[in-house]
């Protein structure tokens, strides 16, 4: 006999938790719905009818003391499904005696029959579903099969449980074949399967309550490797590694101190995820001491890789992430990567992309083709030395065209009267948003006014300068050798 | 020194530019530029308004366009082929040219029309091009510039960067380049473009520009390659581009402007711009001067009729006429004799001659005459009915003398605009015949469609703008939700609340920005269609006059300009119309004659039928042309139609024109004698007298205006024109000075004065033509005739012609049912695709030709099946034809195109209990369809024929394909009667059962709710519940927002009206609930009966019903 418990609208409720108060063998159809095999049940709580009024009881009960605060549906009945449908529509606790399925579940409304309710357990986070192999497990009807089957029976004018259950099961067949039959079975209450039995989740997470609060990094690093080791142990005897990792230290202050490591495919070496952490929290250190740690991880599959003969080997991906770590230490994040043009008109506009290695069979087969592409990129053909940053320059522009500029910053000077100029040359964009940009370029031949006796007198030189037309002033942003 | 902008494009580049031509023209009159060159891409679509705004502005419009040439394959050009995917587009480039002279310009058209017919209308960029042969053999006339980025050396030189890294095209191809354009345009005709545009990359390609000109000897032009008029609608440009590329803006990267200096600029920062080269500014002058063509030597011609050797035009359609006349003024029937009409014709001769348009109403003679020889309904509407002579040619049927029409209101030698004849089709296949034939007849390039330019509005602007921003789908929704749908607006409905109602704030910079640049894309020309009926004709050399394009639909060409541009322009068009109408009458007659083996002749209809005024009276008059909607049904009883003309009124009176002028309470009292005929003055009585002293018609406007202000016909038709739809307050105050000059030199001030101006201003703009009234009433009449006469073909006509009309179909058949036809459901033993009419089963009620009219029986059409495809219907029609099915199974096995579906359709509305289950002999057919159906009705039902369809639609494998049933009888119940009537809304849309609201008949009695045929009887004030079914949702623009019900039930249909207030209570009820039930205040005046309504409750019938048919 199986029970199931239906808990309706009491919400926030661990039915599965309860459930494992009365049996071992519990199986979460939804997330309001739980099925037990009752069988050998009966020492401990007597007959399957007890068992029931046991369950309501105590559910009734406060949360505190084990119950679930509220009313539930209990049903037993000889199947599974049976007594899911009788949990479901039925009010308190229903008792179906074998044979009698029909008789009290007839009386449905056929819409309720959909198997997708019942198909679905929803996971809880980091949980796996585990399925038995010899079970036959859940037989799935999709959403766009069970809308064409509930409007066959509203063609057919069958109302409800007991209308379609009276169907000769042959000519069935032949209409809607093994699932008319299947979803037949289980209007008359006479489905057979076995219980798709849960596990407890795996905890991919640990924690410790520190005795007293720790305010340096190598006492804080051996409880980081504990941490860390018992948690890669986990991820390891379920096959399974991490790319992120969470890392939670609560402060002597009363708050919270919370680091996140992304990591650019999954690992699950507790050596690397220390010394990674232990670079995390010397760029980032916490504010106060430490009193207590929790690190968590999201479960994914671990990356798997085939080598080719020809294929050149890449560096260790632990190695790499380690190197770029120490690098970002030293430099600062936002300085690690690899720059990238951006598709815009705005002169010299990039942005950092973080170092990743690619697939080379992804890189291979990955051929986008953008509009943009087709655009040429002008190039100039004097080579051009950027100033980085600009230099903040003045300038004298006394009809719109600069005539005099002076510039410094460091060991840079631009300083000269300007004999020729080209320009402007305008850029604007970005007119959507808030951050428009708008600038005129001028090319400038400046002649400085040290002259060499040997040479001669001096030579101009040719500098590229702008100015924002959102009344940012003028730059030098470099010069054409 | 000045400066002309040789290189603009309008919006009319479709995507690419992105202001209108009279923009461009309004930024030339600011900034003084005495002349401006459009050139739009591979087209002169905007080149008519860019015209006239022009000349409006003493502007000189010069014309051009960018046509995509294929790029020749010169000796001298080295063309790399395998440079790198992304380079851009070797092969096209875009030239373009200026004309000079007309030839050029006609050059310029055939040249457009070679390109465009090559290909289908949406042919990728790049598939539709000119060859270089086929340009230097259109090349007279024009001038060819260099171009801009994608013009023949730039477009070469971004090439050569890309491929080989080089800013600087080799000396050899560039040579090659401007050698093959001078040796194609001449010497004189090549200039070397420049524009600037504050980009470095554009100088350098200028600086090699300028090196070869000077190699070369071309003389070197500035232009600014304007694609906007000012810098703002530079961000319209970068949403254009960013649609035709299919990408937002946030990742539109180069694809957008780099900067905004594509704009209309003034002479002195262009010489600013070009001071190191005076002479390109210099040339842009002396270009213009050179470019003599402008529109308005369009070198149209109007078109041609072939005539019999020894006759001339005037000859010949003098004789047709005469011919006519003599056949339709016989002095009989009230139609004036031949001699009295000949005066009236011989005026109309003179003045066609005149204007020398005897071969356009000789083509459109043609064209009636066709139709005529093929059995085409055919009726010409519109002022065209004011003609006598149209009227002896056979284009209209509504006598100009006999009506006292004005002629003026159709051609007048002063207006200086040529006639517009609308013919009037029965829509589809029939109208499509008479385009076609017109082809034939003149050739592809003798006529085409006009075009309708469409414009961004409303919800496609908003999607599209909104999409380019990068909105989610559901905002995208929302803003698009936000365009008001409903004719009445809502005084309080400001775009804040609209925005503010939809959840988005306006004061959100994208917000905001979408809002801006919605505004901006506004009627903005999107893309080329095709106008509904608008056929330009020229014999032979209309690509000459404008460039032609074929259009989306097969075998159909369209002119570059819409209706009015081509009406501008002087070109005459012909409108062949679809008519729904027409559709059906033709349809009817051919039923009648299939059936009854009776001959109705429209042109011959008893002319005072008294059951056809008698059901116009009652206002019974669901499906009649024109008097069906609500409006007309409450009219009807207080205008009561006696006569003819009472019907022409009666089509003319529930208009804007007159309900805005407030003429209709006037006259409908003064008819019912409530109030006493008078006249603004004594001399108009003449005019006014047939419409009781009250204006109704333009012509009487017209002729008040010849009578008190002295004004001719052509300067009343001014007259009108300027209160018309494209009014301007200088023009209007204008003619009014005019016409009140005239009235005083006639003796007419104070009061009668301002009477007589207000009703024609204010009529001028809605009023409804009375030639136009007579037409559609002789539609009207014929329909009502035949609906009073013949209900049953009537019927099938109109609903094998659906959609159109007032009503949905389950109403047409509903009232009909009313009316005594009976009606049969869908059978595919009996049933062809549409419906048809058959014979009554029982013989004996054959008697009398009036008896046998009505045991005639509508058979519903597989057609009215939903979901069954015509291909699936027609092959079930041509198979049975053959042999009957056996069962459902030989049906499957026979039809194989039936998808399960389709089957299941047909088993759930009742089209296969009739399947003979038995075998029979072919010889035999028509009696064993009778028995197979008293069978069908005692044994198969629904679920029968349900569950055997769902047997035989299931994939077999070849073991048990030839397996058969034992047991043929279903487990299934019967459907009940409601679900039979979910199931005929399900399927077919409509039920011939009882009525819906009729299976809750109990239930409304219960609720004190009246049937609707008990509500004609109640005295006016009474306090009544209504209840039934919304067939008709009203919200019209001039109610001043009161919403217009109306309801049915099974005994007939009412009226109701929803105050402002009430409706913004129960918007959401009264907007989309199927079954309403209304309390409210019987109002019962000239047997016009409706609810004004207090209170609106939901009923919730679990019936299916059809959707109601809106107007909001």
């Amino acid at each position: 006999m199986f029970a199931c418990i239906y808990s309706g609208k009491l919400s926030d409720v661990s039915l599965r938790d309860f459930a494992y108060s009365f049996s071992p063998r519990v199986e979460e159809t939804a997330g309001d719905t739980v099925v037990i095999d009752v069988r050998g049940c009966e020492l401990l709580f007597g007959s399957a009818y007890e068992l029931a009024n046991e369950i309501v009881n105590r559910a009734a009960k406060p949360r505190a003391v084990g119950g679930l605060g509220g009313k539930i549906n209990v049903a037993i009945a000889a199947n599974p499904d049976a007594a899911i449908y009788a949990a479901r529509y039925f009010k308190g606790v229903t008792f179906i005696s074998p044979g009698e399925e029909l008789t009290c579940l007839g009386e449905l409304p056929i819409a309720l029959l959909c198997p997708i309710s019942i198909a679905q357990p929803q996971k809880t986070k980091g949980e796996t579903p585990h399925k038995s192999t010899s079970s036959p497990g859940f037989w799935t009807l999709d959403e766009k099969s069970w809308e064409d089957t509930l409007e066959t029976f509203r063609l057919w004018g069958i109302r409800t449980f007991a209308d379609f259950a009276a169907l000769p099961r042959a000519a069935l067949s032949e209409r809607l074949g093994q699932d008319g039959l299947r979803l037949q079975l289980l209007a008359s209450g006479k489905s057979e399967r076995q219980l798709e039995l849960v596990q407890p989740a795996p905890d991919f997470g640990q924690s410790i309550e520190l005795d007293y609060a720790i305010a340096e990094l190598e006492p804080l690093s051996f409880t980081f490797a504990r941490l860390l080791n018992q948690l890669c142990a986990s991820l390891n005897s379920y096959g399974l590694a991490t790319n992120e990792l969470c890392i939670e230290m609560k402060l002597e202050t009363g708050i919270s101190h919370e680091r996140k490591l992304s990591l650019p495919y999954p690992l699950r070496d507790h050596k690397v995820f220390l010394k990674l952490l232990l670079l995390d929290v010397e760029m980032h250190p916490p504010p106060a001491a430490v009193t207590s740690i929790s690190i968590a991880c999201e479960p994914v599959k671990p990356r798997v890789l085939q080598h080719g003969l020809f294929i050149p080997l890449t560096p260790e991906p632990e190695k790499l992430e380690l190197t770029l770590a120490r690098i970002m230490k030293l430099v600062g994040h936002e300085n690690v990567g690899s720059p990238e043009l951006v598709d815009t008109h705005r002169p010299a506009a990039f942005h950092i992309h973080r170092f990743a290695l690619k697939n080379t069979f992804e890189r291979k087969n990955k051929k986008t083709k953008i509009p943009q592409s087709a655009i040429p990129n002008p190039q100039c053909s004097l080579a051009f030395r950027i100033f980085r940053p600009p230099l903040r320059a003045t300038v004298e522009a006394p009809q719109g065209c600069p005539t005099w500029i002076s510039a410094w910053a460091g060991n840079q000077s631009v300083y000269g009267k300007i004999v020729r100029a080209a320009g402007p040359w305008r850029t604007t964009g970005n007119w959507w948003r808030a951050n428009v940009w708008a600038r005129d370029e001028w090319d400038v031949a400046v002649e400085t006014l040290t002259a060499n006796r040997k040479t001669g007198p001096p030579l101009p030189v040719l500098y590229r300068t702008f100015r924002e037309l959102d009344g940012g002033g003028w730059f030098v942003e470099g010069m054409y050798d | 020194m000045t400066y002309v902008e040789l290189h603009a494009r309008s919006a009319f580049s479709f995507l690419e530019g992105a202001s209108v031509p009279e923009e461009l023209v309004a930024a030339c009159v600011n900034l003084e530029l005495p002349a401006m060159a459009l050139l739009d891409r591979d087209g002169v679509y905007g080149s008519p308004r860019f015209h006239l705004a022009a000349k409006k502005n003493g502007i000189k419009a010069h014309i051009g366009a960018e046509v995509t040439v294929i790029r020749p394959q010169l000796k001298s050009l080295k063309t790399k082929r395998d440079g790198p995917e992304t380079a851009p587009t070797l092969d096209v480039m875009s030239l373009p040219l200026l004309v000079r002279n007309r030839t050029g310009y006609q050059n310029l058209c055939r040249l457009i029309t070679l390109m465009k017919l090559r290909v289908p209308k949406h042919a990728k960029p790049g598939e539709c091009s000119v060859t270089p042969e086929e340009l230097a053999g259109h090349a007279e006339g024009l001038i060819c510039l260099t171009g801009g980025e994608d013009g023949p050396l730039v477009s070469r030189m971004l090439y050569g960067q890309v491929i080989r890294d080089e800013s600087r095209l080799d000396e050899g191809e560039k040579v090659g380049i401007a050698e093959w354009l001078l040796a194609v345009f001449g010497k004189e005709n090549v200039y070397a473009e420049l524009q600037r545009h504050s980009q470095r990359d554009q100088e350098a390609r200028n600086q090699a520009i300028v090196e070869l000109a000077r190699k070369c000897g071309l003389p070197l032009l500035a232009t600014n390659g304007v694609s906007y008029a000012s810098p703002l609608q530079r961000e319209v440009a970068d949403v254009f581009t960013c649609i035709r590329n299919h990408v937002h803006l946030e990742n539109a990267g180069r694809l957008l402007a780099r900067n905004s200096e594509k704009y209309v600029k003034p002479a002195k920062n262009m010489e600013q711009l070009f001071a190191d080269l005076p002479e390109a500014i210099a040339n842009t002058v002396e270009l213009s001067s050179r470019l003599e063509f402008t529109l308005a030597d369009l070198g149209y011609e109007f078109p041609r009729y072939p005539v019999p050797a020894g006759e001339t035009m005037s000859s010949f359609l003098r004789q047709r006429t005469e011919e006519g006349g003599r056949d339709r003024y016989t002095g009989r029937n009230g139609f004036p004799t031949y001699e009295s009409a000949r005066s009236q014709l011989e005026r109309e001769l003179i003045l066609i001659e005149k204007l020398k348009l005897e071969g356009y109403f000789l083509i459109v003679w043609d064209i009636v005459q066709f139709c005529k020889s093929q059995g085409i309904l055919i009726q010409g509407r519109g002022s065209a009915a004011n003609s006598a002579v149209c009227f002896a040619l056979g284009i209209t049927a509504v006598d100009p003398i006999g009506m006292e029409l004005l002629f003026e209101r159709f051609l007048s030698e002063e207006r200086g605009e040529w006639p517009d004849i609308d013919l009037d089709l029965p829509s589809g296949e029939q109208r499509e015949r008479a385009i076609q034939y017109v082809y034939t007849r003149y050739g592809r390039l003798g006529a085409a469609m006009t075009a309708n330019v469409i414009t961004y509005r409303g919800r496609s602007a908003a999607r599209e703008v909104g999409k380019v921003l990068g909105f989610d789908e559901e905002t995208l929704a929302r803003l698009s939700g936000l365009v008001h749908t409903w004719e009445w607006k809502d005084p309080k409905d400001s775009t804040e609340r609209q925005f503010r109602d939809a959840g988005l704030d306006l004061h959100n910079s994208r917000i905001k920005k979408f809002f801006q640049l919605y505004q901006l894309v506004q009627d903005l020309p999107r893309h080329l269609g095709q106008h509904s009926g608008g056929m330009v004709i020229c014999q032979g050399q209309l690509d000459s006059v404008v460039p032609l394009e074929p259009a989306a639909m097969p075998g159909r060409v369209v002119v570059q300009w819409d209706k009015e541009d081509c009406a501008d322009l002087g070109l005459i068009k012909v409108d062949l119309l679809g008519l729904g109408m027409m559709a059906v009458l033709e349809d009817s007659i051919t039923l009648i004659r299939n059936v009854s083996h009776e001959e109705v002749d429209l042109a011959h209809l008893p002319a005072d039928d008294s059951m056809v005024y008698a059901a116009l009276q009652k206002a019974d008059t669901i499906g009649m042309f024109q008097v069906e909607s609500r409006a007309q049904m409450s009219c009807l009883p207080r205008l009561r139609p006696q006569k003819f003309y009472d019907l022409v009124v009666q089509v003319a009176i529930i208009r804007p024109g007159p309900i805005v002028g407030n003429m209709v309470h006037p006259y409908l009292k003064r008819r019912q004698g409530r109030a006493a005929v008078s006249y603004p003055h004594p001399s108009l009585e003449p005019v006014l007298k047939r419409t009781l002293g009250v204006p109704l018609f333009q012509e009487q406007l017209l002729k008040m205006a010849m009578i008190c202000a002295g004004f001719s016909g052509g300067e009343a038709e001014e007259l009108r024109r300027a209160f018309g739809f494209k009014r301007s307050e200088v023009r209007m105050k204008e003619v009014e000075v005019k016409l009140r000059r005239g009235m005083e030199n006639n003796g007419i001030t104070g009061k009668a004065q301002e009477q007589i101006v207000q009703s024609i201003t204010s009529f001028a703009l809605y009023g409804f033509p009375e030639s136009h009234a007579a037409s559609f009433a002789l539609i009207a009449y014929a329909s009502a005739y035949l609906k009073c006469h013949y209900l049953a073909a009537f019927t099938a006509a109109i609903l094998n012609n659906q959609p159109m009309g007032f009503y949905q179909p389950f109403t047409i058949i509903k009232d009909a049912q009313r009316h005594g036809l009976k009606v049969r459901c869908v059978d595919i033993t009996v049933s062809d695709w549409l419906c048809t009419i058959e014979k009554e089963d029982d013989q004996a009620v054959k008697g009398a030709a009036e008896e046998d009219k009505r045991s005639l029986i509508l058979r519903l059409g597989l057609k009215y099946v939903k979901g069954l495809t015509e291909q699936s219907g027609k092959a079930i029609v041509c198979e049975r034809a053959k042999r009957p099915f056996l069962s459902i199974d030989d049906l499957r096995n026979r039809v194989p195109e039936l998808r399960k579906d389709e089957l299941r359709k047909l088993a759930a509305v009742g089209a296969l209990n009739y399947i003979d289950q038995m075998p029979r002999l072919p010889t035999l057919t028509n009696q064993l369809v009778d028995i197979g159906v008293a069978r069908g009705r005692n044994g198969v039902h629904r679920r029968d024929a349900l569950w055997q369809v769902d047997r035989v639609t299931r994939a077999t494998g070849p073991l048990y394909r030839e397996l058969h049933e034992k047991d043929n009888n279903s487990p299934l119940p019967r459907m009940t009667l409601p679900e039979r009537v979910d199931a005929d809304f399900r399927g077919t849309g409509l039920t011939i059962g009882a009525h819906p609201v009729a299976h809750h008949r109990q239930e409304l009695k219960k609720l004190g709710a009246a049937p609707a045929n008990e509500i004609s009887g109640m005295p006016d004030g009474t306090n009544v519940r209504v209840a039934g079914w919304v067939i008709v949702r009203q919200r019209p623009g001039t109610a001043k927002g009161f919403v217009f019900l109306t309801l049915e039930d099974e005994t007939g249909v009412v009226n109701v009206i929803i105050k402002p207030q009430l409706f913004d209570r129960n918007r959401l009820v009264l907007a989309n609930h199927p079954f309403l039930l209304i309390e409210g205040t019987l109002q019962n005046q000239d047997n016009v009966v409706s609810v004004k309504a207090r209170s609106v409750k939901p009923l919730s019938f679990k019936i299916a019903a059809a959707p109601s048919h809106d107007f909001h």
